[in-house]
C-alpha cells in the first residue's frame, strides 16, 4: 500500500490500542480517542483528492462535528466523574460498587 | 330676519361663555376663578341657552354646523359637527338651569373645603363634556363627550380621596362604564366600515339593520345608564359630595347612555328583536333597582336607586319605539331628582353628616322650605297627577298598556311603579314625620338663601315643567288617546296601590325593633347578591387562569415535562436500569475488545 496509506493505518492502530490498553487516567482515553477521530479525518479529506470527487468534501466536516459533540461529552463525564469520585483514576469507579 | 343664524350664533355663544372660566386664567395672573364667578357663568349661559330653544318652539328651526374636518384618511373624513335639533336646543336649558342651581349650593354644601375652587372647575369641565355629548352630530364627538364624563365622574366621586370607599367606588364606575364603551366602539367600527361615516344624519334606515352593531349601543347604554348588569357602579357612586350627586348621577351622565340610543334611533326602527331587548333590559333593570330600594336605610343610596328606577324607564320606552317620549322623562326627571338630591344635602349638613334615615324624623318643624320642597319632589317623582313627572311617566305607562309587546316587562314596569310609591312613602314617613330620632344638639339651619332659593326654583320646575313641554312641543308620534276607563287608571291605581300599602305598613313599624329576616327582605338587603357574585368569582376566575397560564402550563410543563428536565430525567431513568446490568470494569472491557480485534486480523491471512 501507499505510504499514505500506512501513515493512516498505523496512527489509528497505535490509537485505539492506547484507548484499550490505557492505565490510570480517563484523561488518556480521551486522548486516544481524540486522535483517533484525527486520523479518520485526514484519510476522509485524502479521499477526494484521490478519487477526484469534490462532492465527498463535506464528509469530513461532518464527522468533524460530530466528533467534537462527543469530545465535549466525554469531558463532561470526565469532570462529572472527577466531582464524584475525586480524580480521574479508573480503578476508582467500581470500588464501592455492592 | 335669518332666524337659524341668530339661533348658531346664540349655541356657540353659549358654549364660549361656559369655557371662560377655563380660559381667562391660563391668559392672566389676575382673572383667577372664584365658586361664585363660576355660578354666575353658568347662570349667564343658561339665560342665553334659552334664545335658542325659544326660536325653535317658535319656528321649528333647527341647523347643523360643521366646523373643521379631519382628513383621517383619504376616503374617510371626520368634520367636527355640532347639531342643533330639538333634542340638543331643548337639553341645554334644562341642563344648565339644573346645573346653575347645582353650583349656587354647592357654594354653600362646599363652603368648608380648602380647594372648592379646584372642585367648581371640575363640574364645570364635567358640563362642558356633557353639552358636547349633546350638541354633537357624529359619533367621534359624542364620543369626546362621553369620555369626558366618564373622567369627570371618576375625579368627582373619588373627591375625598383619603376615603377608601371613596376610591373603589370611583374605580368601579370607570371599570363598568369601560365595558359599556366597548360596545359604543364596537358599533363605531361597524359604521365606519359599512356605512363610512360617523354622521348621526347620514344613520341608514334600511329595512333590517344587522343585530350586531345595535347589540353594542345597547351594550353602551347598560355600562353609562346603569341597566340590570353594569349596575353597582350607580349606588357605589354616591360615595361623592352630594353637588356631584345630584349633577352626574341624577340629571346629566347617566341619561347619557339613553340619549346616545335616543340619536341613533333610525337604526332601531326596524329592528324588533333589539327593541324587544331595550324593553326587557329596561324593565329588569326598574323593578331591580325599586327592589333593592325598599330595604335601603341610606337616604343618599334610595334616591341613587330611584334613579336606577327611572332610568330602566327610560330604556323601557326606547323599547317601545318613543324616543322623544323618554327624551321628555329625561327632561322632567332631571329637575326632581336633582332637587331630591339637594334636600338630602341640605338634611345632611344640618344633622352634622347623618345619613342614615332611621336616625332622623320630626324634620318637619325644623327644616319646612327643605321637607317641602322634598314632598314635592316625591310626589313628582311618584307620578302625582299634573305635576312634572306624570306627564312623563303616565304616557309611558299608558304606552306600555296599549303596545302589542311582551307581558313580562309590562308586569315588571307596573310592579315598579308601585314599589317606587312605596319606597317614596317610606323615606318621606321616615324622614319628615313622626317622632324626633335626631340627636338634642344639631346645627339645623336652612336660612342661607344659597340653600333654599336652588330647591325652591327647582321646585317650580318640577312642578311646571311637564305642563309647559306638553304645551309647547308638538309630538312627532301620536300618543294612544282612546283605551279603556281600567287601563288608563292603571298607574294611578298602582301607585295609589304602594302608597296605602305603605302607609299601612308604616303605621305598623312605630316601634323601631329589629325587622325579621326573610329570603325576600334578605334579597332586596344584600342589592340582590349581585355584588358579591360578580365581583368575587370574575376575579378568582381572572386570577386563577393567570396562575394556570404563567405557573402551569409554561413553567412547570415547558421548562419541566417537556423540555431540558424531562429529557434529563428520561435519561436518568435508562441509565438507572442500565447500570444493574454490567460490572463496570473498563479496562477489561476494552482490552478483550483490543484482542478480539487482533484475532479477528490475524485469522484473515
Amino acid at each position: 500500500m501507499s505510504y499514505l496509506h500506512l501513515c493512516f493505518y498505523s496512527a489509528f492502530t497505535l490509537s485505539s490500542l492506547g484507548l484499550a490498553f490505557h492505565r490510570t487516567h480517563l484523561i488518556s482515553a480521551l486522548l486516544c480517542l481524540e486522535s483517533m477521530m484525527l486520523s479518520m479525518y485526514i484519510a476522509l479529506t485524502m479521499w477526494p483528492i484521490q478519487t477526484q470527487s469534490s462532492i465527498s468534501t463535506i464528509l469530513p466536516i461532518l464527522m468533524l462535528t460530530f466528533s467534537a459533540c462527543e469530545a465535549g461529552t466525554g469531558l463532561a463525564l470526565l469532570v462529572a466523574s472527577t466531582r464524584t469520585h475525586g480524580s480521574d483514576h479508573l480503578h476508582n469507579f467500581n470500588l464501592l460498587r455492592c | 330676519m335669518d332666524l337659524s343664524l341668530i339661533l348658531n350664533t346664540f349655541m356657540l355663544l353659549t358654549l364660549a361663555t361656559l369655557s371662560t372660566p377655563i380660559l381667562f386664567p391660563l391668559l392672566s395672573n389676575n382673572l383667577k376663578n372664584t365658586p361664585d364667578t363660576i355660578t354666575n357663568t353658568v347662570k349667564i349661559s343658561f339665560l342665553i341657552s334659552l334664545i335658542p330653544m325659544t326660536i325653535h318652539i317658535y319656528s321649528g328651526t333647527e341647523s347643523l354646523i360643521s366646523l373643521w374636518e379631519w382628513k383621517f384618511i383619504m376616503t374617510f373624513k371626520i368634520p367636527i359637527s355640532l347639531k342643533m335639533d330639538f333634542y340638543s336646543l331643548t337639553f341645554f336649558p334644562i341642563a344648565l338651569f339644573v346645573s346653575w342651581s347645582i353650583l349656587q349650593f354647592a357654594t354653600w354644601y362646599m363652603a368648608s373645603d380648602p380647594y372648592i375652587t379646584k372642585f367648581f372647575t371640575y363640574l364645570l369641565f364635567f358640563l362642558i363634556a356633557m353639552l358636547t355629548l349633546i350638541i354633537a352630530n357624529n359619533l367621534f364627538t359624542l364620543f369626546i363627550g362621553w369620555e369626558g364624563v366618564g373622567i369627570m365622574s371618576f375625579l368627582l366621586i373619588s373627591w375625598w380621596h383619603g376615603r377608601t370607599e371613596a376610591n373603589t367606588a370611583a374605580l368601579q364606575a370607570v371599570l363598568y362604564n369601560r365595558i359599556g364603551d366597548i360596545g359604543l366602539i364596537f358599533c363605531m367600527a361597524w359604521l365606519a366600515s359599512t356605512t363610512n361615516t360617523w354622521e348621526i344624519q347620514q344613520l341608514p334606515t334600511p329595512t333590517q339593520t344587522p343585530t350586531l352593531p345595535l347589540l353594542g349601543l345597547i351594550l353602551a347604554a347598560t355600562g353609562k345608564s346603569a341597566q340590570f348588569g353594569l349596575h353597582p357602579w350607580l349606588p357605589a357612586a354616591m360615595e361623592g359630595p352630594t353637588p356631584v350627586s345630584a349633577l352626574l348621577h341624577s340629571s346629566t351622565m347617566v341619561v347619557a347612555g339613553i340619549f346616545l340610543l335616543i340619536r341613533t334611533h333610525p337604526l332601531f326602527n326596524n329592528n324588533q328583536t333589539a327593541l324587544t331587548l331595550c324593553l326587557c333590559l329596561g324593565a329588569l333593570s326598574t323593578l331591580f333597582a325599586a327592589t333593592c330600594a325598599l330595604t335601603q336605610n341610606d337616604i343618599k343610596k334610595i334616591i341613587a336607586f330611584s334613579t336606577s328606577s327611572q332610568l330602566g324607564l327610560m330604556m323601557v320606552t326606547i323599547g317601545l319605539n318613543l324616543p322623544e317620549l323618554a327624551f321628555f322623562h329625561i327632561s322632567t326627571h332631571a329637575f326632581f331628582k336633582a332637587m331630591l338630591f339637594l334636600c338630602s344635602g341640605s338634611i345632611i349638613h344640618s344633622l352634622n353628616g347623618e345619613q342614615d334615615i332611621r336616625k332622623m324624623g320630626g324634620l318637619q318643624k325644623m327644616l319646612p322650605t327643605t321637607t317641602a320642597c322634598l314632598t314635592i319632589g316625591n310626589l313628582a317623582l311618584m307620578g302625582t297627577p299634573f305635576l312634572a313627572g306624570f306627564y312623563s311617566k303616565d304616557q309611558i305607562i299608558e304606552n306600555l298598556n296599549t303596545s302589542y309587546l311582551n307581558t313580562w316587562a309590562l308586569l315588571l314596569t307596573l310592579l315598579a311603579t308601585s314599589f317606587t310609591a312605596i319606597y317614596t312613602i317610606r323615606m318621606t314617613t321616615l324622614v319628615q314625620s313622626g317622632f324626633v330620632r335626631v340627636p338634642p344638639l344639631t346645627p339645623v339651619n336652612e336660612n342661607n338663601p344659597a340653600v333654599t332659593s336652588p330647591i325652591t326654583r327647582l321646585a317650580l320646575g318640577s312642578i311646571l315643567t311637564g305642563f309647559l313641554i306638553t304645551s309647547y312641543i308638538i309630538p312627532t308620534k301620536t300618543p294612544p288617546m282612546t283605551m279603556p276607563l281600567s287601563i288608563k287608571m292603571t298607574a294611578l291605581a298602582v301607585t295609589a296601590l304602594g302608597i296605602i300599602l305603605a302607609l299601612e305598613i308604616s303605621k305598623m313599624t312605630q316601634t323601631l325593633i329589629l325587622t325579621k329576616q326573610t329570603p325576600l327582605s334578605n334579597f332586596s338587603t344584600s342589592l340582590g347578591y349581585f355584588n358579591p357574585l360578580t365581583h368575587r368569582l370574575s376575579m378568582t376566575n381572572l386570577l386563577k387562569g393567570g396562575q394556570n397560564i404563567a405557573s402551569h402550563l409554561i413553567d412547570l410543563s415547558w421548562y419541566k415535562m417537556l423540555g431540558p428536565e424531562g429529557l434529563a430525567n428520561l435519561q436518568v431513568m435508562t441509565a438507572k436500569t442500565a447500570t444493574t446490568l454490567h460490572s463496570g470494569l473498563i479496562k477489561a472491557y476494552l482490552g478483550s475488545f483490543a484482542l478480539s480485534i487482533f484475532i479477528i486480523l490475524m485469522s484473515s491471512y
